[in-house]
């Protein structure tokens, strides 16, 4: 038994007038056409927002690699599929900054809702990060500081 | 709550990232009055970006200093936001298809 505290999870939902075939497919296989790449990305971030990446694929199996698609024609990596159960869910094990002492977790949920669908998303696992020595701790710092420098320029945009 | 989709939250946490600063300290600095940006400053501190300390009789606002609870806060906001850009984009997409 872990006696690691755990840290709440990140939880938000929203509600789609479509169905979930739909709401799936659209968040999965159409994630580049809602996912902010220009404050949301390696590419946006390097650049300081003054580019974006080409686009964002999420490949849609079992061990599916997540990553940006730049436009110097590298891949970005952003996480790995862990859970692929179309129309109703998808997780994806989130280690965008390579310095993170371990991934995060994030599980999306797709469920009728009337004639639409009710889209749950749960991002857990912070208590990963915190588990690790304080250097550990310390190199993330530089990730979350890379994630403020997006807002910057969001904010200047 | 999207705490950072206010453009003077965003002018507070910015200037916060360069040090600790008290709330007359913030008002000077942005064309805001000191109400204003005390109400700015609760609202960044529910959503766990920004912590308060005392340092004698000052009242002193920080950058959360606990990574994760940052990061994670961070989170929070990102995901309120894209998922109404997703709910955007599913719902814009039955007239565009083909």
């Amino acid at each position: 038994m872990s006696t690691q505290t755990t840290v709440e999870p990140v939880r938000q939902s929203v509600t789609v007038a479509r169905p979930v075939e739909d709401a799936f497919r659209v968040f999965t296989d159409g994630i580049a056409t809602w996912w902010p790449l220009r404050t949301h990305s390696i590419e946006g971030m390097t650049s300081e927002g003054a580019k974006a990446p080409e686009t964002v694929v999420l490949e849609g199996h079992v061990g599916g690699r997540l990553y940006e698609r730049m436009t110097s024609g590298e891949d970005g990596y952003w996480g790995t599929v862990t859970h692929w159960e179309p129309p109703h869910r998808v997780v994806i094990e989130w280690k965008v900054n390579p310095n993170a002492p371990a991934p995060t977790e994030i599980d999306v949920s797709f469920a009728p809702d009337g004639d639409g669908t009710r889209v749950e998303l749960v991002h857990r696992g912070w208590e990963r990060l915190g588990a690790e020595a304080e250097e550990a701790r310390a190199s993330y710092s530089d990730g979350w500081v890379a994630v403020m420098g997006a807002f910057e320029n969001a904010a200047n945009a | 709550m999207a705490a950072l989709a206010d453009p003077t939250r965003r002018a507070i946490f910015e200037r916060l990232r360069a040090g600790p600063r008290a709330v007359g300290e913030l008002a000077s600095e942005l064309p805001v009055s000191r109400p204003a940006v005390s109400q700015h400053l609760r609202v960044l501190k529910e959503a766990g970006l920004v912590s308060e300390r005392r340092n004698g009789t000052r009242r002193l606002y920080r950058i959360e200093p606990d990574a994760v609870a940052a990061l994670r806060a961070y989170f929070d906001e990102f995901w309120s936001q894209a998922l109404e850009a997703f709910k955007a984009a599913a719902e814009s997409e039955e007239r565009s298809s083909e």
